[in-house]
Parts: structure tokens; C-alpha cells; sequence
């Protein structure tokens, strides 16, 4: 079980001059959700707990050591994270693609074993793309390579999963699916913390909620404390209507 | 592909690069038959057939083998590096500043081992130029990488054309082939050998991580890989590389772009697999382009770059072709 | 100022072709054109080194007002302005000097660049010898383009002489079979329609690589190694000495074994010029001392 905890945490958004320093912290089990209108910095807010950007200023901690002073390996075992942009320059399979999530778990001498393979199987299994496994990504469609860019994660297995909008380029059944996938990883003690910019898929699937305002405002907690109209129509400049459905709340736009 | 066993291809290769080796030491402008070079092998046949193959081809052949794996790898690499599988080990200006070194070196009639020398300076000069430059202040992307060398390059391609524009005519022509690539100028193959083999080991356990590496730097920092300086030593590497290479033959053309290219259609992207065959099969190709190159208007010879680059630009024309 | 003088030299040049009616030198010249001046030309632009030294041996050295690069025999002629390299030449400087003849080279000037020269009004008269019979009749044809024929004339068959003399005295020599080396990496010989090997031949030597088609052919060493010769020759300094010594490396050669490693004196058998002679001469003794050693 691993803890994420930011400690007066600022990321560096270039022209933006100060923000509300954050602190909080991903705890096992929780599913977050981070809302917020085009270019808050929620890309790179997700880099920086990631440790691939430096923060303006404040910490990081993995389970209460700084995350800079940990090695890269050992933070790729805890802490993985899918990106929206992806570069494939070189042509790979879906299964290599999901397969290079092992390199963190194996020594520079080491090939990939049976085992590894399996685990990568499994997460194509798992999200419903095994039988493109021996297709080259760049010619899967992009609810495809969503999914086996999910797939890779999986395959990393870390304890704290970050992610970047996945439910982008997914239909209707396939987002349902990845975001019953991350509520079980959640129920097995693991943090996950995504991008969303659909406010119905936060409503029903994150119980974190961190809005993130254009001008560096942020606020966070418990989901139904967050997710309030008046609040949401002033972080989105837009009206919007309510209701309930299901026992989870739904939104339009008035 | 990680999965399956590497040493199948690598096998063939090996093989090929062996019977290519044995070819181009039993013809030439003299021939020697097949039997006859076996003979010289284990150790019989006439002087003069000895002298032939044991101190005029064998060495030559081995220094073939050694500039092509060279060139194939650091080809490799640099691609990797850039994340751009058109890149080729002279990119970035290496050829040019090893050009500018040897061809003061031979403007001040200097021979032999001070080429050799002043070309190997003239390579880490370029190397340590784009080094400089492109980490400049701000961040450093393959991009700017790529934009620092690219300039770099230009610069040298003045600086070659002025000067062979300052030299008396009787030296041009040993210019214009160290220029075109030339493995006349190889004295022996030891180095480049040695060099090639001892970065293949080395790279064996970085392979993973250059695979990582091909998906994007945030993807393999995400992945545990140091990326920063997995960057630089691929960079150094593969200047190593390029340098020996270029410091044997002048700038052969076309093997460190059209070897690995052809390999990743055939082979797939495992780096642990494409590097040793790189190794082998842009050995192999230089070989026998050296060989032709000896052969078809013997006893005249032709710079091996002039052949290199008839074969490598239809090949790869036909290959960009065939990829849509 | 320059493009005022310019004009008035094309108004010049169009008055040109009716000056050239009257009576004065005319000679054939290696294009086949026939180049006729209305009087002995008195201000001359060389155009390759073997240009200048041909005009000095015509006597016409004075009249020289300015050479191409690397003109460097006779030494007075090193002392003169330049118009750039062979194959580069600065036109602009070569028409600003008024010459009344330019002398140029096929092997190294262009001929469209000349032809522009031409085109002013300029006379070019083109040499290429090929044979040591050209280089007497270049002499003799630019003797008489630059006013002293007979000084010409004595020279070419003072040259021919000489020549002829060298051949009897070796038609009956034993032959020997000679490699000369004109560069070391890549390595390079001449056919046998270069002058250096003709010149071998008058010596009774043979040249191994004469069959080949082309003037300078570049060749690998084991080619050398299976035409074995006996006798290994190049043409420089002392530092060009190494040249020969690597051929010590291979015992079995003829020439190794003999000892028939020779460094030619440097320039003397570089240009078709009358220098030529005593190029000739030189290696005849060397073939002489190869055939001793034998």
C-alpha cells in the first residue's frame, strides 16, 4: 500500500504568478477525479506528481519519503502513469507496447520471461484488446490505443495509477468498462487519480474530487461535498442543470 | 517479438557475413579460386597468393566489416536518439567536422596515421560542438538536437568546400575519395573492431531501455528510465562509433540509414536484437560493396561510398515506397 | 568607371575582326581554330603553369602581363599577377588586363568559360600536347604568335633532337618492367597515353599498367603485386620517399628484391613542357641503373 501526499504543492504553469498551494494526499483506495476547464494545468499537474516535471515550489512525498530522493526504478514500480499524447515514431505490436510496462520489475540483464508475459496478456485480456495483440499500434484506432496504452499500465502495475483523460476516444461500453476497471483496482488498496472532462463520469465513478481554477484557485475533497452546481458553473463559465439519477448526480448544460 | 529467440536471425547473419568475408578475400583483380583462398587459410598456397590474401585483402575485408557494423549501429542509435527512424549516424555533422580534420591534415601533406588522427579529432570536435550547443540554456529536445546538427553540418560542408577550393590540383583526387569513402585509406581494422564489439556489449543491457526510449522521453521516464543520461551516452556512443568509422573509410554513405531501416522491417524494434544485427548485416553489406567496388573495373578501383550509395538510394527509395 | 571601360571594349571588340584582316601570325591551335594575330601579340595571359613555362621557352616571357595559379617555372614567372586557378579563373581580371592572346589548356581551363573571352574579342589559342612532338610544335606556334619564330623553331628541334637522340641510344636496351606511382592513397599510375609513360617507353622500359583505358587510372596494390614489376618509380621530394619504402613490405616484388625503388627528381617529368628532355634523359639513367641492378 502506497500513499501519494503533496505538501504545499505549486506547479509551474508558465505566466501563471501563484496558485493555491495543494495538499493532498492519494490515499489507498481512492478513486480522484480532476476537473477543470483547457489549459488549468491538469496535464501538468499530473506530471509533476509523477516526478517528470519540477513543481514551482512544495513537496512530493511517496510514503512519506521526497519523491526526488527516491530512484526513478523504484518510483516506476509504485507510480504509473498514462499519457494523453503518445509517440510512435517506430512501429510496435500491442502486445510489445504492453510489454514494456515490465521494465521497471526487471535487471538490465534480463529478458522478458513467461510470467511477464502472461501479466501483459492479462491486462489485454483485461481490456479487451487481446485480439489485436499482434497488430502494429499505429494502425489501431484511438479507442483502441487507449485502451492498450491502459493495458501497459496495468501491466506496470503500480500502486498508485495516474491518468491522463482515459476515457477520451472510448465508446460508451469501453468507458463504463475502464472506469469499472480503475473502482477494482481502487477496491484492491491501490490510489488512482485521473483527468476527466466529463463531470458525469466523476460524479458516478470518483469519490476525490480536485477542481482546478484558471486562475490558480483550487479546492478539493469528498465528492458529493465538490460536486455542487454553483460551484462547477463558475469553474466552467457555464449554466448548468441537475438532477439525480440512480443516486448519483447528473449534469447538462442550461 | 522480445519473446522470441533472438539468436535464429542473428545466426543467418552471422553466417552471411562469413561466406561475404570469404568472397571478397578469394577475388580481386587477381582471382584466386574458392580452393586456393582455403588453402592460403590453413596455411599453404604460393607467396604470392599469401601476400595476396593474408596482407592485402584480409585486413581490408576486416576493415569493411568493422566501418559497415559501425555505421549500421551508430545509424541505429541515432535513431533511437532522435526518435526518428530516417536519421543516419551523419545527422548531426560528425562526417563533416572528420571531413574538415582530414582534409587539412592532407592539405598540410600529411599521410596515413596523421589523417586518420586529425579525422578522429575533427569527429569528437563536431561531437562536443552539437554537445555544446544544443544544451545551450534553454531545454533540450531531440528537436534541437537535430536543428543544432543539422546547422553544425552546413557549416562544415563550407568549410570542406573551401577547402578543396584552396588545394593545388595534384591532391584533390585523394580528397575527393576520402570524401566519398575510401577503405584504401584503412590501415588496419583492429580498433574499429574492438570498438564496435565493445559497444555492442555494452548497449546489450541499455537495450531495453533504448526500447522504452523509442516510446517518447515522458513515457520512459515514467518507466523508471534515467532519461537524461541514457540520452547522452547513446549520444557519445554512437559518436564513438561514427568516429572510428570515419576514421577508417572517410564517410561512407547510405549503410548507417538503409541497414537498420531494413532490419526494423524484417526484425521488428527489439533495440537487444536490431544492434547486434545491425552489427552483422552492415558488416556484411560493406564487405560486399568493398568487394564490388575492387572488382568491376579491376584493376582500377572505386571509392565503396560511390557503391554504397548506388545501391542504398534505390533500396530505400523502393522501401519509403512500399510504407505508404 | 570599370563598366564605362567594359563598353568601349566591346565597341572595341566589334572593330576587332576587321583589324584582324591584316597581314600577321597565324597558327592552328589544339581546338583546330585558326587563331591569326595582325601583329605579334606583346601583352599574353598564361593560363596554366605548363602555358607559362611554354611561353618563357618561346622566348615570350617578357610579354607575359599575368599568369594562373601554380605557375612556378621559370622562377620569374612566380613573381607575375595572377588570374586564379585553372579551372576558376577570375575573367573579370584576365579582360581588365587587355591582353592581345590568351593561352589556354584543355585539359585544365573551360571552355565555356573562354568562350566568353572569345566572345570580347579576345584571342585564345588552346594547347594540348599529347606527344613529345606537341610540345616542340607548341613551342614553335607560340614563338611565332609572340614575334620571335626562329628562336622558336631552334628550340623545338633542339628538343626533338634531344628526343630522338634518347631513342636510339635505348631501342635495343633490355625492357624492363616499370610501375610509376603518381600518388600514393588512393594509389594512381598513367596509361600509356600519358607523356611520363612515353617517356618510359623511349628509356626501353615497359609500362605495366599501359593497357589501361584510362589517362591516370587508380589501381589497388595488389595489382601491382601481380604485374610485378622491376622497377617501382615516383617523381617527388625526399619526404615522398616513404612512398616507395612501404613497398618494401612486400619482398616477393621484383623491384624489392632488385632494389629498384627510385624517387624521380619532382616537376621535371610533371608538365609537357621542354623540361621534358631533361626528364627523359634523368630517367633513362634510372632505368639503366634498375637494369644494372637486375
Amino acid at each position: 500500500m502506497t500513499r501519494l501526499a503533496t505538501e504545499a504543492l505549486i506547479i509551474d504553469i508558465p505566466g501563471r504568478s501563484s496558485g493555491v498551494p495543494l495538499n493532498l494526499a492519494i490515499e489507498p483506495g481512492q478513486v480522484w477525479g480532476v476537473l477543470g476547464p483547457n489549459g488549468v494545468g491538469k496535464t501538468t499537474l499530473l506530471h509533476t506528481l509523477a516526478g517528470l516535471r519540477e513543481p514551482r515550489s512544495g513537496k512530493l512525498l511517496l510514503d512519506g519519503t521526497p519523491l526526488d530522493g527516491i530512484r526513478r526504478k523504484t518510483v516506476s514500480q509504485r507510480m504509473g502513469l498514462v499519457f494523453q499524447d503518445r509517440q510512435d515514431g517506430f512501429p510496435a505490436t500491442a502486445l510489445e507496447t504492453a510489454l514494456i510496462g515490465r521494465h521497471p520489475w526487471l535487471s538490465p540483464w534480463q529478458m522478458e520471461s513467461g510470467d511477464d508475459l502472461a501479466i501483459a496478456e492479462r491486462a489485454l485480456i483485461e481490456l479487451d484488446v487481446i485480439h489485436l495483440k499482434d497488430r502494429l499500434v499505429n494502425t489501431l484506432s484511438g479507442g483502441e490505443r487507449q485502451r492498450v496504452a491502459i493495458a501497459t499500465l496495468m501491466t506496470q502495475s503500480p500502486e498508485i495509477w495516474l491518468l491522463d483523460e482515459p476515457t477520451n476516444h472510448l465508446d460508451l461500453q469501453h468507458q463504463t468498462a475502464v472506469m469499472k476497471l480503475l473502482r477494482q483496482q481502487a477496491a484492491c488498496d491501490r490510489g488512482v487519480f485521473m483527468c476527466l472532462h466529463d463531470l458525469n463520469l466523476a460524479a458516478r465513478w470518483c469519490d476525490q474530487i480536485l477542481l482546478l481554477y484558471p486562475d490558480g484557485q483550487a479546492c478539493w475533497g469528498p465528492a458529493r461535498d465538490m460536486l455542487v452546481t454553483s460551484a462547477l458553473e463558475s469553474l466552467f463559465g457555464q449554466r448548468l442543470l441537475s438532477a439525480e439519477l440512480d443516486g448519483f448526480p447528473v449534469f447538462v448544460p442550461g | 517479438m522480445p519473446i522470441s529467440s533472438p539468436s535464429k536471425p542473428l545466426l543467418i547473419l552471422l553466417l552471411a557475413g562469413f561466406l561475404a568475408a570469404l568472397l571478397s578475400v578469394s577475388i580481386g583483380s587477381t582471382s584466386i579460386g574458392f580452393g586456393d583462398t582455403l588453402r592460403v587459410i590453413t596455411g599453404s598456397g604460393t607467396e604470392l597468393q599469401q601476400t595476396l590474401i593474408l596482407e592485402l585483402r584480409l585486413p581490408r575485408t576486416l576493415s569493411a566489416f568493422a566501418t559497415g557494423g559501425l555505421l549500421a549501429v551508430a545509424g541505429a542509435l541515432m535513431q533511437v536518439l532522435l526518435r526518428n527512424p530516417l536519421a543516419d549516424p551523419y545527422v548531426l555533422g560528425l562526417s563533416g567536422g572528420a571531413a574538415v580534420g582530414a582534409l587539412l591534415a592532407m592539405l598540410a601533406g600529411a599521410a596515413g596515421f596523421l589523417i586518420s588522427g586529425s579525422a578522429f579529432a575533427g569527429a569528437m570536435l563536431a561531437t562536443l560542438l552539437v554537445f555544446g550547443l544544443a544544451h545551450g540554456s534553454g531545454s533540450w529536445t531531440p528537436s534541437r538536437l537535430l536543428l543544432t546538427g543539422v546547422v553544425v553540418a552546413a557549416g562544415w560542408g563550407a568549410m570542406i568546400t573551401l577547402i578543396l577550393s584552396m588545394t593545388p590540383a595534384s591532391r584533390l583526387p585523394g580528397m575527393l575519395y576520402w570524401l566519398m569513402g575510401d577503405l584504401s585509406h584503412a590501415a588496419t581494422p583492429w580498433p574499429g573492431l574492438i570498438i564496435l564489439v565493445l559497444v555492442c556489449l555494452m548497449v546489450f543491457p541499455l537495450g531495453r531501455a533504448l526500447n522504452v526510449l523509442a516510446r517518447g522521453s515522458l513515457q520512459a521516464a515514467a518507466l523508471g528510465v534515467s532519461v537524461r543520461p541514457l540520452e547522452w551516452s547513446i549520444y557519445l556512443m554512437a559518436s564513438l562509433l561514427t568516429a572510428a568509422a570515419v576514421t577508417m573509410a572517410g564517410s561512407v554513405g547510405f549503410v548507417g540509414l538503409v541497414v537498420p531501416h531494413m532490419l526494423r522491417l524484417v526484425l521488428g524494434n527489439d533495440q537487444r536484437l536490431i544492434l547486434p544485427a545491425c552489427a552483422l548485416a552492415g558488416g556484411t553489406l560493406l564487405v560486399l560493396a568493398d568487394t564490388l567496388a575492387r572488382v568491376v573495373i579491376a584493376p582500377e578501383q572505386l571509392p565503396v561510398g560511390v557503391i554504397t550509395a548506388l545501391i542504398g538510394v534505390p533500396t530505400f527509395l523502393y522501401l519509403l515506397y512500399r510504407s505508404r | 568607371m570599370r563598366h564605362l571601360w567594359l563598353a568601349a571594349l566591346c565597341v572595341l571588340s566589334l572593330l576587332a575582326p576587321s583589324l584582324a584582316q591584316a597581314q600577321g601570325p597565324c597558327v592552328r591551335d589544339a581546338l583546330n581554330q585558326k587563331v591569326c594575330l595582325a601583329e605579334p601579340a606583346q601583352r599574353i595571359v598564361s593560363l596554366s603553369p605548363g602555358a607559362t613555362e611554354l611561353l618563357f621557352s618561346a622566348g615570350a616571357g617578357e610579354k607575359v602581363v599575368a599568369v594562373s595559379a601554380w605557375s612556378d617555372y621559370p622562377p620569374e614567372a612566380e613573381n607575375l599577377p595572377q588570374v586564379g586557378d585553372s579551372n576558376r579563373l577570375d575573367l573579370e581580371a584576365i579582360v581588365s588586363l587587355a591582353p592581345d592572346l590568351v593561352v589556354a589548356w584543355v585539359d585544365g581551363n573551360s571552355r565555356s568559360q573562354l568562350e566568353r573571352l572569345s566572345d570580347l574579342g579576345i584571342h585564345v589559342f588552346w594547347l594540348a600536347p599529347r606527344t613529345f612532338d606537341d610540345i616542340a610544335a607548341a613551342v614553335s606556334d607560340l614563338a611565332l604568335l609572340t614575334g620571335l619564330p626562329d628562336l622558336g623553331n631552334e628550340r623545338a628541334e633542339a628538343f626533338r633532337a634531344d628526343m630522338a637522340a634518347l631513342e636510339s641510344q635505348y631501342a635495343d636496351a633490355r625492357p624492363v618492367k616499370v610501375f610509376y606511382q603518381i600518388w600514393d592513397q588512393p594509389l594512381m599510375t598513367v596509361n600509356r597515353e600519358e607523356l611520363i609513360s612515353k617517356a618510359i617507353s623511349l628509356c626501353g622500359g615497359v609500362n605495366v599498367f599501359g593497357e589501361l583505358p584510362r589517362l591516370v587510372p587508380r589501381i589497388s596494390r595488389e595489382a601491382v603485386l601481380e604485374a610485378n614489376p622491376e622497377a617501382i618509380i615516383t617523381a617527388g621530394s625526399s619526404d615522398d620517399r616513404q612512398w616507395l619504402e612501404a613497398w618494401r613490405e612486400f619482398p616477393g616484388l621484383a623491384a624489392v628484391a632488385a632494389g629498384n625503388l627510385f624517387l624521380e627528381p619532382p616537376d621535371l617529368l610533371a608538365r609537357p613542357t621542354l623540361r621534358m628532355a631533361e626528364g627523359a634523359m634523368h630517367l633513362c639513367q634510372t632505368l639503366e641503373q634498375a637494369r644494372a641492378n637486375l
